[in-house]
């Protein structure tokens, strides 16, 4: 149904959350769900942005932590902390965060393109950024985000 | 391009399983000769015919013009017009490969030449007919009744009520590396012909399934449904009595639906069988060999993904057969066996899991060119040829870059073959295994699992997380108590080593493998030490975990793309709980602790390790009087161990007696001798420890017998010293006292040493002197006494360098050397050579002291000079030898 609405008029509903203090946006049609399915089973040896693997009705689903693929140190454990369970490139995966916001309905007019004082790190990963009347939300892309986390754990391997 | 997708893939499915039996039918047809089986005949151009008609149906106009050249032959023969000779079904044959191709690329058969394959056909198609025009009335005849019974044909060329629907892509076998396509291996086989059977068939993602067993499918989930609507109002009623009885229903429907969908996977082995009568036929005549071929077991079923997997491997191991196995004719009249070589493949179910056969009376395997081979190849060492049994040298075929054939033939002998085989098995979760006697055959034993989805496995914890391990790779389960650790568990050149009944294995801490401990964690370690000894191929190691929990059967689940790379992984199941369990990759963990090269150094370490303690590790039979007090005997002096009734133990005077074979055994009881506590209760059934003192047998009762074990003997030889009792150490937790049975006997009967005694009374001014070499003070203490009791001087040294010293000084004294074998600085071998290479003592007797000396031992030890060996701790067989070898100077 997002879809349609993009096709319609480029207006794209995001699902936002935090990473740290930054407000980032992700196209909710990526956004499988979003629950507090949080109990992980560690995976040694693994890259330290994948947090764990859960169980997600039946199916193992590998979980990696937002704040470590945005360049910053591991999320600590708040009762705020979500899992986002995203599905895009048919690979599905949970994306700790640190708490979820509202959802947004943003016109592809008023999104403007990212500012170059980024970081290298996040300056790949983010599409263009929304201003609303009192926060900056940064739009974040899903494929370069998976792209972004696969090479990091083959440059590590 | 085409009318119908649909329509096409039907067409695709249904002409690929004719024409896969048409192979097979050829085959036959060529066997049979002049002797033409209609009804053979009859089935196969029903194949062709109903690709013939579909092709032309679908338009695909070089498909019908093959399929049709090629039914005019098979009706030629079917009316007995023609004989279906070698070079008739040659061509056949190629046309049906050909025409298969055309099916498996069908997009683009309309593209491709075959004119060569119908002008072949044609040819033999007017040739028959010129040389039966006598015949032209029975042929004319002859086709109106094949007109006839084409209808006739067309009717039951109905297929067998069989549906074709399209399942996902397999579940992940157990190992991550195996769903690697066909055509990313190394090609097993590169017969020009078979590559387009490499390519992706469309056909591939599709399986046949029963109908009824569709229709249990289907009834199976209406009872899903049902339960569920039952669970759902259940449940919203708040109705607690029913649940149990839903639940139960539940349970119970899905496990039947999983097993019955798992039979849906379940293929015949047979059809991957069917193409080797052609693999056999083609090659042998290529060679220049006779084959035949004989399958059993086509009907047993395996999962799809092995049936597809097994492929290329049995492939391989057949044309193996055939080019290395069978000889060629004359070699086999020579050899006095039939011209015929045969290969007999089979398939059955054993245990819950299917074994693949492959055997031939060929020429057999020798190990000693396979271990020359390995050795020249840089594989194994010449000292580890040396200690391989003949099993291991066989196993050596499946060692990577191995390959018997002494050139590279395009049939085999690339050196990729067994390695690959060996692999592609074993991620399968299966076995293989080769057995070969030379000049009478080889065979090649395979064990495969029934399923991949679902395998039995042990579920164990560390730290705090739970992981599962496939039960196939599990040899044993292993638990060292805390007061064992040290003995059991030691360090090789900074590699941790098990001690399992005196052999050595690499061991693995799954937490530090892993790195899932901190250091300061460590110390906080368990008491007793679970190992599992898992074996993988030609990889045997411990694993120490934490702890142990069930068995279970888990469902293996695929990983996502960020965790799936990691080697020691193999997968993740859900356990019964919900936890999400890592399935370990039992390769995989040897390869991240690098135990190969591990392995490799406590192999080169074991030799060296063992020499070292070999005079420290003594096999000790352990047994308790009062369950409190626990004795050691080694086993070297005990003649055997027999298990008596209480009551038919006699007391005559102040003797128990056993009376039994018609003669009486004096019985000693440890409580008589030393001071030890009685038992503590009347035992109906008792052992006795039978040994021999002075040619007389005695026996000594051992009511509760606990262990016999390799022990490393670090004696205390003061604490508990009595007479009988050289010494002690604990074992188990348990003080344990060391028996010497020669001093128990003595200490009760004393009079049965009278005999001795007067001998070595006759001469009691000149005793010899005895040097004796030994460098653990216990048993040089023990041997001291014994020779001195019987009035020997004796001058003791430490090591072999330190009685050397002493030899050179005062060689005239001495008249006999006795000399443990492993010593530091100089062992008894050494001293033994440098005691023969001087004049004035080579005559010495030597005899050497060893716990275990094995044949190989002793000849060296001949070699070097020693005159006799003898077993520590038996001192009565230790004197006899010493007076012996005196009585010889």
């Amino acid at each position: 149904m997002s879809t349609q609405k993009k096709t319609a008029s480029g207006v794209v509903q995001y699902t936002t959350f935090y990473c740290d203090q930054s407000l980032l946006g992700l196209d909710i049609s990526f956004v499988q769900e979003i629950n507090r399915n949080l109990e992980l089973t560690r995976v040694p040896l693994g890259h330290p942005c994948v947090r764990g693997v859960m169980n997600l009705r039946g199916e193992v689903v590998t979980m990696l932590d937002l704040r470590i693929l945005m360049g910053l140190p591991k999320s600590p454990n708040t009762n705020r902390n979500r899992n986002l369970v995203l599905k895009c490139e048919g690979e599905t995966f949970g994306l700790w965060v640190d708490g979820v916001a509202d959802i947004l309905t943003i016109d592809s007019q008023d999104i403007t393109p990212a500012p170059s004082n980024l970081s290298l790190v996040e300056s790949r990963l983010i599409r263009g950024v929304y201003q609303t009347e009192n926060k900056l939300v940064m739009l974040v892309e899903p494929r370069e985000l998976l792209a972004a986390s696969l090479t990091g754990i083959r440059a590590a391997a | 391009m085409f009318q119908d997708d649909e329509l096409i893939q039907e067409f695709v499915v249904e002409s690929s399983s004719h024409l896969a039996e048409v192979e097979g039918q050829l085959l036959q047809i060529e066997a049979a000769g002049a002797d033409i089986d209609a009804n053979l005949v009859n089935t196969v151009f029903r194949g062709i015919h109903s690709v013939k008609g579909a092709a032309g149906f679908l338009g695909l106009t070089v498909v019908n013009a093959l399929a049709h050249s090629l039914e005019n032959v098979l009706n030629m023969i079917r009316n007995r017009e023609l004989i279906p000779t070698s070079p008739i079904v040659n061509a056949m044959l190629r046309a049906a490969d050909q025409l298969r191709g055309l099916v498996d690329n069908v997009a683009s058969s309309n593209s491709v030449d075959v004119s060569s394959f119908v002008n072949e056909l044609e040819a033999i198609a007017t040739s028959g007919a010129s040389e039966s025009e006598s015949s032209g009335v029975e042929a004319e005849l002859a086709t109106v009744a094949h007109a006839n019974d084409e209808v006739a044909l067309l009717k039951d060329c109905d297929p067998t009520p069989e549906v074709v629907v399209a399942v996902p892509a397999p579940p992940p076998p157990i190992s991550k590396k195996a769903p690697s396509p066909p055509a990313e291996k190394p090609a097993i086989n590169q017969e020009p012909g078979n590559t387009q059977a490499k390519q992706a068939r469309p056909a591939d993602s599709f399986v046949r399934v029963n109908v009824a067993l569709l229709d249990r499918l289907m009834n199976l989930a209406g009872e899903l449904v049902l339960s569920r609507n039952q669970l759902l109002s259940a449940v919203s009623l708040g109705a607690k009595e029913g649940l149990e009885n839903i639940a139960s229903r539940v349970d119970q429907v899905t496990s039947e639906l999983q097993e019955t969908i798992m039979q849906t996977r379940m293929q015949p082995i047979g059809t991957i069988f069917s193409r080797f009568p052609r693999v056999v036929r083609d090659l042998s005549a290529k060679l220049g060999k006779e084959c035949s071929l004989e399958i059993e077991g086509n009907e047993v079923e395996v999962d799809k993904t092995i049936v597809e997997a097994m492929g290329d491997p049995l492939t391989h191991l057949v044309r193996n057969s055939v080019d290395h196995g069978i000889e060629r004719p004359e070699q086999r009249l020579a050899n006095g066996k039939l011209v015929m070589g045969s290969i007999r493949l089979r398939a059955f179910h054993q245990a819950g899991k299917v074994c693949i056969r492959i055997e031939d009376d060929g020429g057999g395997m020798d190990p000693a060119k396979l271990k020359a081979k390995a050795v020249e190849k840089g594989l194994i060492t010449g000292e580890q040829a040396s200690m391989m049994t003949d099993g291991e040298a066989l196993r050596l075929i499946f060692a990577p870059g191995f390959s018997t054939a002494a050139t590279v033939t395009d049939v085999s002998g690339r050196g990729v073959g067994m390695d690959v085989v060996r692999t592609n098995i074993e991620q399968l979760g299966g076995t293989v295994d080769i057995e070969s006697t030379l000049k009478q055959g080889s065979a090649v034993h395979i064990t495969l699992p029934l399923t991949l989805a679902i395998i039995p496995s042990m579920i164990i914890g560390c730290a705090g997380e739970r992981y599962a391990i496939p039960q196939s790779s599990i040899a044993e389960l292993v638990r060292v108590p805390q007061a064992d650790m040290e003995a059991k568990i030691g360090r090789v050149k900074g590699a941790e080593v098990l001690r399992l009944r005196g052999a050595l294995l690499p061991l693995v801490r799954l937490d530090s493998a892993l790195g899932l401990r901190t250091v300061d964690e460590y110390s906080e370690r368990p008491k007793s030490a679970n190992i599992l000894v898992l074996e993988t191929g030609q990889m045997r190691y411990g694993l120490l975990v934490d702890t142990l929990h069930d068995n279970e059967e888990i469902v293996v689940k695929p990983l996502g793309k960020h965790v799936k790379e990691l080697g020691y992984l193999a997968g993740a199941t859900i356990l019964g709980d919900g936890y999400v369990a890592l399935i370990l990759d039992v390769v995989g963990i040897a390869m991240q602790c690098n135990l190969r090269n591990i392995e490799s150094s406590v192999k080169a370490a074991i030799s060296d390790e063992d020499a070292a303690r070999a005079d420290e590790v003594h096999r000790l039979l352990l047994f308790a009087n009062h369950s409190t007090e626990q004795f050691a005997i080694p086993m070297a002096m005990v003649a055997r161990i027999e298990r008596i009734k209480a009551r038919d133990v006699r007391v005559v005077g102040n003797q128990n007696l056993l009376i039994y074979r018609g003669n009486s055994l004096p019985l000693l009881r440890v409580e008589e001798s030393i001071s030890a506590l009685p038992p503590e209760e009347s035992l109906a059934n008792l052992f006795v420890i039978v040994f021999r003192i002075a040619d007389r047998e005695v026996g000594l009762i051992a009511p509760i017998l606990r262990d016999i074990r390799d022990i490393q003997m670090r004696m205390d030889s003061k604490t508990l010293r009595e007479p009988g009792v050289p010494g002690a150490t604990v074992i188990d937790g348990y003080t344990t006292r060391l028996l010497d049975l020669v001093e128990l006997a003595r200490a009760r009967h004393p009079d049965w040493f009278v005999s001795e005694r007067i001998v070595e009374a006759i001469e009691p001014e000149e005793m010899p002197t005895i040097l004796l070499a030994e460098d653990s003070d216990f048993f040089r203490n023990h041997v001291q006494r014994t020779l001195e009791s019987d009035g020997y001087k004796v001058v003791g040294a430490v090591d072999g360098q330190d009685a050397w010293d002493h030899l050179q000084t005062i060689f005239d004294d001495i008249d006999l050397i006795i000399t443990d074998i492993e010593m530091p600085r100089m062992n008894g071998l050494e001293l033994a050579k440098a005691v023969r290479s001087l004049a004035a003592t080579s005559n010495l007797p030597i005899i050497a002291l060893t716990s275990l000396a094995s044949e190989d031992d002793q000849a060296r030890g001949t070699q070097a000079g020693i005159d006799e060996y003898q077993v520590k701790m038996d001192p009565a067989r230790l004197m006899d030898a010493v007076r012996r070898m005196l009585a010889k100077t």
